[in-house]
């Protein structure tokens, strides 16, 4: 390697948006802030069999699937992409079926138990 | 005939363009013979020893040049010239070999990515840029993880826009500052980066359409076929005399001038 | 019959120190070595050591195609030309000794130019049918003609009229001739004079006329004739059944074990979509070196045919009927919970350990120890002659086998009850001292040997000393006693054992620690089923009229219509729909051993494991898995979800079961035979062998009944018996 002092600098992490868990916590609220306004609006322009308060809850539960995550630099890169997301949605890039996905309902739950798992070929 | 006429010495000056470029940018540093043997193998991919000297030089006066962000200057497959470069340092070396009046490479051609999982940074960024004065092509390669962002090189190669988003998607390396960032090439509501070797060539979801619900449902992979798997190693690997083709890279020494 | 003499013997393992592990003890004094230079590496090597053996000692390969380190040295294909300084002509390396100070050059022109022109008269000869030919791909030419071929040719023959032409010969349903594609490595002829032990393939003509074949028409029909597919380094013998079925790079190799005699030879299984195209045996020095039967080889399209693929439980009126896992589970279950404790099991040929032990732990828990192996072994009440494995072991390791002196082979085959063995006994006899006897019906063991009569008294008249074949087991220095394990299944098989194995002990071999009562088992599931605990042979069973009896592949007709009570709820637990189904009640479909990851213990006592190379077909599964699963339908769910948890149990059971691949010291030999001594004496009539000709070896099981290249096999033979040139 020709140069050290190149090195030195990149093992003083890089942050991506955020410097600090706090500024980390904004941007996550912001950003559930800004789809929780979107709900009305996706239900407005989406033709899907669910109400406001399906929703409510499933973007509660997208959020609460991340809460253990604890590094910053994780936190905003989950917030771009949360970001990027709702742009989709709201730009109506996606389509029905892809707001539907968030729901899987056509997905079945893998058994958990030996019995069931042995009936089910697994 | 005055038209061949002029043909000809155009070709002459484009000749001598070629060469002077590069070369005249490095006349002050002591220039290396082309003293590699020519290659004489028929299996073996022979290579331009004068280009390969020209960039022998050529990558040494970039790594005096721009000593804290070259980390090490190589050439692959005999003749094409390599600069490893920190991260950080994309922004000032790609401004540097574009603005340069001696590189002039002003021309990007493509931006890869390449991920080896073994690595502490994991992904390697490759620019491959391109000087049509001096009609002569080299490498830039950094390295990241996935959480270190890159600066977007928007601002010096317009075209670099689209590559970067691509990567984006196809390897999850965040792009600081990229004008509009989002996925290129996947569909909306896809989870996760194709192109990292974690990711299953055949994936993690399947789609189909859903009579009940009138609609594309998203689904957990289930194959109903075998995964087919080819065995490509050669045969004859036991014979160790098959395989003495030429080292894939070869450094260049870029101390030695720095000393001088 | 071919064997070598003494002296040639002695000078022959000198030469083999490598490949021979198992000779060290035979040689007398190291000689000093020499040296060499292979491309200015010095080496040190014995003297008489071949050039290609010390360029193989610095790692350095050299081209050959006739040479096999397992066959006696040819030297007719010429490939490995090597030039040696100050030599005026370069060197066949396959058959020269070193010499002091030799300069060996692997790599200089000469040997390069050499290597171009044989390859080129090889070539010159060949057709270019690489595209239809089913060696493509795995071809010893191929590969060394894109490395040491000319990169140009010379061939100008555009009238097609030079290229050498010769008819195809039907040497059997197994092995498919292209003749034309031969280079005359004579591999082939060497395998089947020296290893098979039958004279049947040479070479007539000469120079270009020269053909390898047959000499008259008749099959080329041996036990392990299979071996001589992977043995030819061109596509001139192939794999019949296999013949146009795959590339070798599509195909995914899958490391397993053959269980279709009790040996275990380590296998290779071929697959490709889910679907066994072929096995091919894997190199173990210990066990099958690297030749395969061609039972094993060959009976895996019985895989796909005859499968349970479903679970059946029989209807009121007598049909059975394809019905679902829960369904056939609560049947079974039902009829389980009515019987109490009246719950038997008898364990078949194809049974691995982890099914072995789930079946016992839920037999135990409801409260009944009748557990059995179809086979049996003689046992008495309290003292039984199982309860040390050196009992029923063969002792002495397979390969120690060849170092034998002397063989006492008591009703049993090996030649088609384990050919591999078989090759084993022949190897000492050819290149060793080694001799035979037989006590049982004559056989053909393709080897010499002293048939010493059948009557089941001869064995008497050893023990007690009156026979003279006593005195010569007495002053043997590594005798061995074989008995077969079908043997000691006779009703007077106790006094086999205790006889038997008194008369070994009181042998004195040279070596203390050679072992001389050995016992030759025929299944594979034996070993292991009598390390659990399982009780050989199925009397007792019958005799507590069991209410529910579960059959674990048992196909061998131990158990049938008459001897089980009429009320009795039978449960056929296995892969194939063989003698044992037809009698269920309730058919719950297994895996077959490629399709599981399963333990299996070999006759040595060497426990290995196989691996899943493809998946159960229909709705089978792994046999403990139905056992674990009917167990919670019961009501007493078994303690183990997946395999490390049974594999954990196994361990607590037998640590031996889950040491793969290692062979475990077994001794308590005296004490073992104070526990037979007690028995009375008493032999009557004749000894037998079930497999006593080619036709009796293929067809033995469930899996090989079930395969039509078996039944070919057998067809061919018996077309062939009329015919003026027999087999």
């Amino acid at each position: 390697m020709a140069s050290t002092p190149a090195k030195r600098i990149i093992q003083q992490v890089r942050p991506i948006l955020s410097v600090d868990r706090d500024e980390a916590k904004r941007r996550v609220l912001s950003l559930y802030k800004a789809w929780f306004r979107t709900i009305p609006f996706i239900l407005h322009k989406f033709d899907i069999p669910k109400n406001e308060e399906q929703c409510r809850a499933k973007l509660r539960e997208e959020f609460l699937k991340n809460k253990d995550v604890t590094d910053v630099r994780v936190i905003d890169m989950l917030v771009i992409k949360g970001q990027m997301e709702l742009k989709e949605v709201t730009m109506q890039w996606k389509q029905k079926g892809h707001v539907m996905n968030y729901w899987k309902e056509t997905v079945e739950p893998k058994p958990q138990d030996f019995l069931s798992k042995f009936l089910s070929g697994n | 005939m005055a038209s061949l006429l002029r043909t000809i010495s155009c070709g002459l000056r484009n000749g001598l363009a070629q060469n002077s470029g590069i070369l005249s940018a490095t006349r002050r540093l002591k220039h290396t013979e082309p003293a590699v043997t020519e290659e004489t193998r028929p299996t073996v991919r022979k290579f331009n020893a004068v280009q390969r000297a020209h960039f022998v030089d050529f990558g040494k006066y970039v790594a005096e040049c721009l000593p804290k962000y070259v980390q090490k200057v190589q050439l692959t497959s005999g003749d094409e010239l390599e600069i490893l470069i920190a991260p950080e340092g994309v922004l000032p070396v790609l401004q540097f070999l574009k603005d340069h009046h001696q590189a002039q490479f002003v021309n990007l051609v493509d931006i890869a990515g390449m991920d080896v999982p073994s690595r502490e940074y994991r992904f390697e960024i490759i620019y491959n840029i391109l000087s049509l004065r001096y009609n002569s092509r080299i490498r830039v390669k950094t390295y990241t993880d996935e959480l270190s962002p890159i600066d977007s090189c928007n601002e010096i190669f317009k075209a670099a826009n689209w590559y970067e988003r691509e990567i984006w998607d196809m390897y999850g390396v965040f792009f600081a500052n990229h004008p509009d960032l989002r996925r290129i090439l996947t569909d909306y509501g896809f989870e996760g980066h194709p192109q990292r070797r974690d990711f299953p060539l055949t994936g993690f979801v399947e789609l189909r359409y859903d009579d009940e619900k009138k609609r594309v449902v998203c689904e957990p992979l289930e194959l109903a076929q075998e995964f087919r798997k080819f065995e490509l190693e050669a045969p004859w690997k036991q014979f160790p005399n098959f395989r003495k083709a030429n080292p894939a890279t070869e450094e260049v020494d870029t101390k030695k001038t720095e000393s001088k | 019959m071919l064997r070598v003499p003494l002296t040639r013997a002695v000078l022959a393992q000198s030469q083999r120190a490598g490949v021979l592990a198992t000779s060290k003890r035979m040689q007398s004094k190291a000689p000093e070595k020499v040296e060499v230079f292979i491309d200015d590496q010095p080496v040190m090597v014995l003297p008489g050591t071949t050039v290609l053996q010390a360029a193989a000692q610095v790692g350095i390969e050299i081209p050959r195609f006739c040479y096999h380190e397992r066959l006696a040295v040819a030297g007719n294909c010429r490939m490995c030309l090597v030039e040696v300084e100050k030599s005026p002509k370069p060197v066949a390396a396959c058959a020269m000794p070193v010499m002091k100070g030799w300069r060996i050059k692997t790599n200089s022109e000469m040997t390069r130019r050499a290597r171009e022109g044989v390859m080129e008269f090889l070539l010159a000869n060949h057709p270019l049918d690489c595209p239809i030919c089913d060696q493509g791909g795995e071809c010893d030419l191929q590969d060394q003609a894109m490395s040491f071929g000319s990169d140009r040719s010379r061939f100008t023959d555009i009238d097609h009229a030079g290229k050498r032409a010769v008819e195809d010969k039907d040497i059997g349903p197994l092995i498919k001739t292209t003749m034309t594609r031969c280079i005359h490595c004579t591999r082939c002829i060497r395998f089947a004079s020296e290893v098979a032990g039958v004279d049947d393939l040479g070479t007539t003509g000469r120079g270009n006329d020269m053909q390898v074949g047959t000499y008259v028409e008749k099959l080329f029909l041996s036990e392990i004739s299979g071996n001589v597919i992977d043995l030819c380094p061109v596509g001139a013998l192939t794999n019949k059944p296999y013949s146009f079925v795959a590339r070798p790079w599509e195909i995914r190799r899958i490391d397993s074990i053959d269980v279709l005699d009790a040996l275990g030879s380590n296998i290779t299984v071929n697959t490709r979509t889910g679907e066994v195209l072929r096995i091919l045996p894997r190199e173990n020095e210990d066990i099958n070196e690297e030749w395969l039967s061609d039972k094993s080889r060959f009976a895996c399209d019985g895989l796909k045919r005859q499968r349970l693929i479903t679970p059946m439980l029989r209807k009121p009126d007598g049909e059975l009927e394809a019905v679902e896992w829960e369904t056939a589970l609560i049947g079974v279950a039902q009829a389980v919970k009515n019987a109490g404790s009246k719950v038997a099991a008898v364990a078949g040929s194809f049974v691995d350990a982890e099914q072995l032990v789930a079946v016992k732990d839920l037999l135990n828990r409801l409260g009944s120890e009748l557990l059995c192996t179809e086979q049996k072994f003689p046992t008495s009440d309290g003292l039984s002659g199982i309860d040390f494995r050196s009992n029923y072991l063969l002792n002495s390791s397979i390969a120690a086998c060849e170092d034998a002196d002397l063989v006492l082979l008591v009703g049993t085959n090996p030649r088609y009850e384990a050919p591999l063995l078989n090759t084993r006994l022949r190897k000492g006899y050819v290149h060793k001292e080694l001799d035979v006897a037989v006590i049982g019906p004559q056989i053909d063991l393709s080897y010499r040997h002293e048939h010493l009569g059948s009557n089941a008294s001869i064995i008497q008249d050893i023990v007690s000393g009156k026979h003279p074949f006593a005195k010569r087991l007495k002053s043997a220095k590594r005798p061995l006693i074989i008995v077969g394990a079908n043997a000691l299944s006779r009703n007077d098989g106790k006094a086999f054992l205790s006889s038997l194995h008194s008369f070994a002990n009181q042998l004195k071999p040279e070596n203390s620690d050679w072992k001389v009562w050995n016992v030759l088992q025929t299944n594979a599931s034996q070993v292991a089923a009598l390390d659990i605990g399982y009780k050989p042979g199925v009397d007792e069973v019958i005799a507590a009229g069991p209410k529910v009896l579960f059959l674990l592949g048992a196909d061998n007709e131990a158990i049938n219509k008459d001897n089980i009570p009429k009320d009795c709820f039978v449960v056929y637990l296995g892969h194939h729909g063989d003698n044992g189904a037809p009698l269920s009640h309730a058919i719950l479909p297994g895996a077959a051993y490629t399709e599981k990851q399963a333990t299996y213990v070999n006759t040595e006592g060497r426990a290995q494991q196989t691996l899943i190379a493809i998946t159960p077909p229909g709705m089978a599964r792994e046999d403990w898995k139905i056992i674990r699963a009917l167990s919670e339908v019961i009501g007493t769910s078994l303690p183990y979800d997946n395999l490390d948890e049974i594999r954990d149990r196994l361990e607590d059971i037998a640590p031996h079961l889950v040491r793969y691949g290692r062979l475990e010291e077994n001794n308590f030999f005296a004490q073992a035979e104070q526990l037979a001594k007690s028995q009375s004496v008493a032999f009557q009539g004749e000894i037998d062998v079930k497999q006593k000709s080619l036709a009796d070896f293929y067809m033995t099981d469930s899996i090989t009944r079930a395969s039509p290249t078996m039944a070919k096999c057998v067809q061919a033979i018996k077309k062939g018996q009329g015919r003026a040139y027999t087999y």
